[in-house]
């Protein structure tokens, strides 16, 4: 029904990507992807001997048991470093187009993307520095 | 592959005109120097910052007015995606007035609640970059754009005294609902962006004034509707307008007071800049209604008349039932957004130039003209609430009057503007706005507009009266006016009179001259 | 045998309305904030999808913006969040409820 609406004019390819063959190698590999675990643990059930033990009910039947919570709560100075990298990670996607972009004929181009990258840079820079000086990446 | 392929064929110019988007650049470096200033000078140097944030701004003012008066160079750069007309100009005024008038209001304050100034001040210039931004794009990419660096700065500032709770929670609240709306508003410029593509092969496209042109030959006329749509509703949401609007009181109440006048005066006219632009230049009115150009333009300015309506209601409705005086100005922020949408239906309803130009100018008067007062009032807001924003309720004004009458007056003097009392700039403003509603043929649109300016006497009057006419049981010390907060009241207080008494050379600087009206078509 | 676009298209919306009705009835802020970054991915969908069909790159390049919008956000809003639950121990919206509607 939705395509029928948006069928309404053909002219432009209306088709993304590659046709739905392409994606036979990615539907092999799923299928695979769930018999090798779903068939060791149906084979293991009608193969093995099923005898319960205290022993064996213990957690992974070695070392010493657990004596705190798992929902430990972790210092926040995690989340600070982790937000930082959050952002400094991301921002490099834009080094991506001009990557890109670099390779073009046009050398007065060239020339001032790698000036613009340069500045983008220096304000990511800049950004790092004010985080340092204010103790953001400081332990402890 | 796709992308290296497709850059490599069209033959890439960048379009650069730096000078075209010279404010814009002043207040992001003054940004970057101030972030700097802050990270590197003693702890006891740090007052500067609002001094450079305010040398920044005045700079970036300067050279609006040179692009005001002297601009002989091309009218947009980026490919389109920077416009410069007097819209972009009126709005970009506004930002930078509000963002000055915080800063002064502010400096003080911001020592005296032992908060990191320099922090302050730059995200203030941030914002207000972001502002700009959204002003003067031509693109749906940069009002995108500007729309975030203005809402993630304003979220933070929100929260900024951060070991108190309500602030805490008019942050939290004001982010979870801005970045809602704007993947609403986002993902109506996905959908525009699909549906311009046209039958004869062209791809889609995010430039404004190439939307308009694609309207008729789009290649999926549905997904035309359902984004704009959804645009609607994000801006709706970001200023305000009534379905829209249950964040606003609260925001606004937790917030601390000078960045609730930021938020109801700069945020405000930023969006109804953008808003304006998209939909009166991107879905432009057409004689032919049958066409799909027709349709769209009928369906969003029927939408918006009905918001408007709803918009001044709800707003003046719940300001009257309010007990702080905060909520009371949020609540009149909605009213006052609604009063500019008439404008901005005005503006839509009309294709010709001359009478478009007027209402566009109105609305941006308008804005002006509410950031002033707006601006005032919270100023003396400010003050009465002293550290920690413990004194913001009706009880707390109970007769002041008499002891400060100086600030008394200057808050009466704001509210009979925001009521839109005459010789004052609220009147003026009103008046644009509805003179433009009437040329446009919108009569009932006006009464009801008319009608709410009546409601809305009662709680504007209310704090007048409260003020003066009230026994007050606690003690009362006036409050220390710093320098800097008497420069803010004198400015708005004459620009309260100016804008009352001869709006007339603003009105002209806003109004599109000649040579931009062939340009914007 | 070709995807056609309006398949991507209607995955998108799907995602998007899960989306908007998990910013809705979820009650914790963590989670309300996962349901907008759904959101933000469902349009970025939309957008490489048309850019894609379109053979053309703006979309792409709209995508690179929102994926940088979305990290500044979520710094930000983790930022937030770590505020109020430093102030509060909870965070729970139905708690939030200092400010009345």
């Amino acid at each position: 029904m939705l395509s029928a609406i948006l069928l309404q004019t053909t002219n432009v390819p209306k088709t993304v990507g590659g046709p739905i063959t392409a994606y036979w190698p990615v539907m092999i590999f799923f299928v695979f992807a769930v018999i090798f675990p779903v068939l060791p643990i149906v084979l293991g059930r009608f193969l093995r001997p099923s005898i319960y033990g205290k022993g064996k009910m213990r957690p992974y039947e070695c070392g010493i048991d657990p004596v705190t919570e798992a929902h430990d709560r972790f210092t926040v100075r995690y989340y600070i470093v982790a937000m930082l990298f959050l952002i400094f990670d991301v921002e490099t996607i834009f080094l991506l187009p001009w990557a890109v972009i670099y390779m073009g004929n046009d050398f007065s181009f060239t020339k001032f993307a790698l000036l613009e990258m340069f500045i983008f840079i220096g304000i990511l820079i800049v950004g790092y520095y004010y985080a340092w000086r204010k103790g953001a990446l400081e332990w402890a | 592959m796709n992308l290296s392929l497709a850059l490599q064929i069209q033959n890439v110019s960048p379009d650069v005109n730096l000078l075209l988007i010279l404010p814009e650049l002043i207040v992001c470096t003054a940004g970057v120097i101030v972030m700097m200033v802050d990270a590197f000078a003693r702890p006891r140097q740090r007052w500067m910052t609002g001094g450079l944030a305010l040398v920044g701004l005045v700079a970036a003012m300067a050279a609006s007015f040179w692009m005001w008066s002297g601009w002989a160079g091309p009218r947009e750069a980026f490919h389109g995606m920077i416009v410069l007309d007097e819209l972009r100009l009126g709005f970009t005024f506004i930002a930078l007035l509000v963002s000055a008038l915080t800063v002064l209001v502010s400096m003080v304050w911001v020592e005296g609640e032992n908060l990191p100034a320099g922090e302050f001040h730059s995200l203030l210039l941030f914002a207000t970059s972001g502002m700009m931004l959204m002003a003067s794009g031509g693109d749906l990419v940069i009002i995108f754009l500007g729309l975030e660096i203005l809402s993630i700065a304003t979220y933070v500032m929100a929260g900024f005294r951060r070991t108190d709770l309500r602030s805490n929670e008019s942050s939290l609240k004001y982010f979870i609902l801005g970045s809602f709306s704007s993947a609403f508003l986002l993902y109506g410029i996905a959908l525009v962006y699909g549906a311009t593509a046209t039958r004869t092969g062209l791809a889609g496209t995010t430039n404004i004034a190439e939307i308009a042109n694609r309207l008729d030959v789009s290649l999926y006329p549905p997904l035309l509707f359902a984004g704009a749509a959804m645009m609607l509703v994000g801006f709706g949401f970001k200023i305000a307008t009534a379905p829209f609007h249950v964040w606003t009181p609260d925001v606004y109440e937790g917030a601390p007071t000078p960045v609730t006048a930021f938020m109801a005066a700069g945020p405000k006219a930023a969006g109804f800049a953008s808003f304006l632009r998209v939909f009166v230049f991107g879905f432009p009115f057409v004689a032919t209604v049958a066409s799909v150009q027709g349709q769209i333009h009928a369906a969003w300015l029927g939408a918006l008349v009905v918001l408007a309506i709803i918009t001044m209601t709800i707003g003046n409705v719940g300001a009257i039932v309010q007990n702080n005086v905060k909520r009371m100005l949020a609540y009149s922020s909605i009213a006052h957004a609604g009063y500019a949408l008439v404008g901005f239906v005005a503006a839509g309803a009309t294709g010709d130039p001359v009478f478009k130009s007027e209402a566009l100018s109105s609305v941006a008067f308008y804005m002006l003209t509410y950031a002033v007062m707006n601006l005032g009032a919270f100023a003396v807001v400010t003050l009465i609430a002293r550290s920690g924003d413990r004194r913001t309720d009706f009880e707390d004004y109970n007769g002041i009057g008499f002891q400060s009458p100086g600030l008394a007056f200057t808050l009466s003097l704001f509210m009979l503007s925001l009521l839109g009392l005459p010789l004052t700039a609220g009147f003026m403003g009103k008046i644009m706005v509805f003179r433009a509603a009437l040329n446009a043929g919108y009569y009932s649109l006006v009464v009801i507009a008319v009608l709410n300016t009546a409601i809305s006497a009662y709680y504007y009057l209310r704090l007048i009266i409260v003020m003066f006419f009230r026994e007050r049981t606690t003690s009362w010390s006036a409050p220390r006016v710093p320098a800097s907060v008497i420069v803010v009241l004198i400015i708005t207080v004459l620009g309260v009179f100016y804008l009352g008494l001869f709006p007339n050379r603003v009105l002209d600087a806003f109004k599109t001259r000649p040579p931009a009206v062939m340009a914007t078509r | 045998m070709y995807v056609h676009l309006s398949w991507y298209l209607a995955l998108s919306a799907i995602l998007f309305t899960v989306g908007v009705v998990g910013v809705i009835i979820k009650r914790n802020i963590i989670s309300m904030f996962m349901c907008i970054e759904l959101m933000l991915n469902a349009v970025n969908l939309t957008f490489v999808a048309f850019s894609s069909s379109f053979r053309d790159v703006t979309g792409q390049l709209f995508v690179f913006i929102v994926m940088t919008v979305a990290a500044a956000e979520a710094a930000v809003g983790l930022g937030i969040i770590i505020a109020i639950f430093r102030n509060r121990e909870s965070l729970d919206v139905d708690e939030a409820n200092i400010l009345r509607l």
